[in-house]
């Protein structure tokens, strides 16, 4: 929730700051602990994977690209088993992955041919072969074995851990093998362009919000009544630019009252700022938003993760927003940057999450402790047709559009990832 | 804009209270220059300290305008009592309830002023929406009876809040003020009670809260009533044949359709359901009891509103006797709650003319989910309730504003409509047995039924 946001926010930036005074796996458990406490949630989870990726690359130790995946694989499956409700987790590490499957070949075919649009037909050439393209199912036995092999291969020496990363380069293994040829020489040049991708990823998610601000004139209309539900940073920066060009009403909703302790207004910052651009700001203090609908031009909210059907991942209730604009037959337009796409099917059970429940009753009355089952759902699942448009850092995307950003962004190979297990 | 905010009703009055003479004295105090130029800066800084004084200054002045005005409705209505019915707005305002607002504010320019005040946070595009108000009783009609006082305290407070409960209140406190009438010499009953002394507490239970629709109705019958006897009754033979409608009116509409309605939707749960209600309503929980006392096995899924929590008491009534119970806080967990459940179990506050419903905000959410999971959506209604000559496709045509989630920031509406297409069918004390009619049918038989009263 909003009011949050302020004290998880520090605890990411003292992670950050002490990243590079700790070891790695001091590092990685201090972001596990974070993460399991959700003291780092939403898109704080993306920059913390990435940062902490960042560090895996730049201090483990490594000797050629199955080594530097597995090591990536491993941690990412730790930190996305630390926090399953957060499924860009799981994204960033394929990214990460995929960056280093494209650097690595990238090396390697630089050797052979001198320019860049060659390799890129070499590397189809050398992917196509390997017979079935939806990969999940048929990459996860090459990636186990590599697991298992680095996990045998982890009590020998330096010497044998090359000499099993040798035994993988055979055809059997799979899309991930050939890159095992990068020379040793290569490692420190790769380092780097690794690094450098993880830096362009981490821009990506930093300057998510503004790409997607900046479509927000497009979007909004004068005169427009707009329900923001929950409004997350990414709606806010939204709406503050919208605020800039466009004299429209906002009507900001949520599940629950504010809470009683704090008396003051969650979002004065942001209705100071959209005050301050002439956009009236209301908040509606109510449980349903049919009410409101025949008044209500769109919906905005934001999106925790988008599903490979279209469907969205979001918070607790934003469900209910989306369906009453689509009783009224109103727009429901989906914020959310290109990292939240999720090469996923939604699951049932990350979506209907239950959370705390001691807030609703009071642990004084014995008697309603015991009887009452009480669920406090906290995330909440839309389904793919009440939602209009996706709004992205690349531009307004529909759902018949997203299973093509998916293939530009992930590697097949990389799509089931979160199904191995982490380290045993 | 504070300055036209209220300047404006008190340069809008003197056309209105033109034909009052009596109205001209009490417009120069609310626009006593001194209090405007205080409150512009007030509510323009709109800094709390100021805010308060302002408040404090607005009080005095109205105390002061009553007063006025009070003096000048004692000269009113003794010329009412000369030259008779002189108010026409009571007897308009008792036909269309949401519309009493404006006349009884014409009457009295002073809770204008205080009402744009406390109205000011709201947005101007549901400006047009009434709102409970608590009136200091020291600021009421001298005629209000002081049994219907309390009523109106009561409801303003929401202590009294459901449709039924504020039909049973009133019409008890309209047997005490029908107990204690006593007709003026030279009058008849069947002309003066209504206009002298029914329709001023009329007004003031309409200034508490808009009056719901069922009381619209019980309103309409009572003074049919009265209409019926004729002009030489005499006073006792009319004042038994009053309360003995009203008692009547209670027995059956209230207390018996209650016990039928319940009867009826008892019988439509089966063992193994799971039946999904929203918040807490008197009907819903009463049917849950019965159905258990029945020997049903059931359970229950309970979704609140998190401004009332009327869901946690039912809870708890119904873990008392056994049933599970599943308690969600918020509509947060909507979709799980719909799957699971076989069907839906609403109860509302009216049914207008198309069928609609008017229920607790938030009841058209979980109708709409109910009704895309291909579940069935009954609602509990008595027959007081439906309103037929309202119609309504959205929430933002009859309604009301929370007063208590009403601030600068914040705004709630109390209910919302759900159309009729996201109700499978209606149980009323009516149609026994089925369980299924569609709100359009049991409003035919109670035109049917009720319209040849209605035009007498």
């Amino acid at each position: 929730m909003a009011p949050s946001q302020a004290s998880y926010a520090p605890s990411l930036g003292k992670l950050l700051k002490s990243l590079n005074g700790q070891t790695l796996e001091a590092s990685i458990e201090s972001l596990i602990y974070l993460l399991k406490r959700r003291q780092i949630k939403g898109d704080d989870c993306a920059d913390a994977t990435a940062h902490l990726l960042r560090q895996v690359v730049a201090k483990s130790k490594w000797s050629d690209v199955d080594q530097l995946l597995t090591r990536v694989q491993n941690v990412g499956s730790r930190l996305a088993q630390a926090a399953p409700h957060e499924p860009t987790i799981g994204n960033i590490v394929r990214r990460v992955m995929g960056l280093i499957r494209d650097e690595a070949s990238e090396d390697r075919n630089a050797d052979d041919f001198g320019s860049e649009s060659v390799e890129d037909i070499q590397t189809l050439s050398v992917n196509a072969p390997q017979p079935p393209k939806p990969a999940p199912f048929t990459s996860r036995p090459p990636t186990l074995a590599t697991v298992a092999s680095f996990h045998a291969s982890k009590a020998k020496s330096m010497f044998n851990l090359l000499s099993v990363a040798d035994t993988l380069d055979s055809p059997a293994t799979g899309a991930s093998t050939p890159m095992s040829q990068a020379q040793p020489t290569s490692v420190s040049a790769l380092r780097s362009e690794v690094l450098d991708g993880i830096n362009e990823i981490m821009d990506e998610i930093s300057q998510a919000d503004d790409q997607i601000a900046s479509f927000a004139e497009v979007q909004i209309q004068p005169g427009d009544f707009v329900l923001a539900y929950l409004p997350s940073r990414t709606v806010e920066r939204f709406l503050v630019k919208a605020s800039a060009r466009r004299r429209f009403t906002i009507f900001i909703a949520s599940l629950e009252p504010p809470q009683a302790s704090s008396s003051n207004d969650p979002y004065a910052a942001l209705r100071k700022k959209l005050n301050a651009g002439g956009v009236k700001m209301v908040s509606i203090a109510s449980n349903g938003l049919m009410a409101y609908m025949s008044r209500v031009n769109k919906v905005i909210f934001s999106a925790k993760a988008v599903y490979q059907n279209g469907g969205l991942l979001v918070d607790s209730g934003a469900s209910v927003a989306a369906q009453a604009a689509h009783a009224y037959a109103k727009p429901v337009i989906a914020l959310g940057g290109v990292f939240k796409f999720c090469p996923e099917d939604p699951s049932d059970e990350i979506a209907g999450e239950t959370g705390d429940s001691s807030s609703y009753v009071s642990y004084a009355d014995g008697s309603k402790v015991d009887a009452l089952e009480v669920e406090n759902t906290v995330a909440d699942y839309v389904p793919p047709e009440l939602v209009d448009v996706y709004l992205t850092n690349l531009g307004p995307q529909t759902r018949h559009h997203l299973a093509s950003i998916m293939a530009d962004h992930y590697k097949p190979e990389d799509v089931g990832f979160s199904l191995i297990p982490g380290e045993v | 804009m504070a300055t036209e905010a209220t300047g404006a009703p008190a340069g809008a009055t003197p056309p209105q209270g033109g034909n009052q003479t009596t109205a001209a004295p009490v417009n120069p105090a609310t626009t006593t220059p001194a209090n405007p130029a205080q409150l512009t800066p007030a509510q323009l800084k709109a800094k709390a300290k100021a805010d308060k004084a302002a408040r404090r200054a607005q009080v005095k002045e109205t105390k002061a305008v009553v007063a006025a005005a009070d003096a000048a409705k004692t000269t009113v209505d003794a010329k009412g009592n000369k030259g008779k019915g002189k108010q026409d707005g009571p007897q308009s305002q008792s036909k269309t309830s949401p519309q009493h607002r404006a006349s009884v504010s014409g009457r009295r320019p002073s809770t204008l002023a205080v009402e744009k005040d406390v109205r000011s946070g709201i947005p101007e595009c549901f400006s047009h929406i009434p709102m409970a108000k608590r009136i200091p009783t020291a600021q009421a009609h001298k005629d209000v009876h002081p049994a219907v006082l309390l009523v109106g305290q009561q409801m303003a407070t929401f202590a009294i809040k459901d449709s039924i409960a504020r039909l049973e209140a009133t019409l008890l406190a309209f047997r005490k003020v029908i107990g204690s009438y006593e007709t003026p010499k030279g009058n008849s009953l069947s002309r003066h009670f209504v206009p002298h002394v029914l329709n001023p507490q009329i007004e003031y239970l309409t200034e508490c809260r808009p009056m719901c629709y069922s009381m619209g109705n019980a309103i309409r019958l009572l003074k049919a009533k009265v209409n019926d006897f004729d002009i030489d009754t005499p006073e006792e033979e009319a004042k038994e044949g009053l309360l003995e409608t009203i008692d009547l009116f209670i027995n059956e509409r209230i207390t018996l359709a209650e016990f039928v309605i319940a009867r009826n939707a008892a019988k439509q749960i089966n063992n193994g359901d799971v039946i999904l209600t929203y918040g807490r309503h008197r009907l819903v929980e009463k049917t849950f009891l019965l159905a258990k006392k029945n020997g049903q096995l059931f359970d229950v899924s309970i979704i609140d509103d998190p401004y009332d929590r009327g869901g946690q008491e039912l809870a708890s009534s119904l873990q008392q006797v056994g049933i599970r119970v599943f308690y969600s806080p918020n509509l947060g967990g909507l979709r799980a709650n719909v799957e699971r459940a076989t069907n839906v179990l609403l109860g509302t506050e009216a049914i207008f003319a198309n069928g609609s419903l008017h229920a607790a905000a938030g009841t058209a959410d979980i109708a709409v989910a109910a009704t895309n999971a291909s579940k069935k959506v009954i609602v509990l209604c008595e027959t007081i309730n439906f309103d037929r000559e309202r119609v309504s496709v959205d929430a933002l045509t009859y309604n009301e504003i929370d007063p208590e989630q009403n601030t600068s920031e914040s705004f709630r509406l109390l209910f919302d409509t759900t159309r009729d297409k996201y109700i499978t069918g209606v149980i009323t004390e009516f149609e026994s047995g089925t369980g299924n009619s569609p709100a359009q049918a049991i409003l035919a038989l109670l035109r049917k039924q009720e319209d040849p009263t209605a035009i007498a």
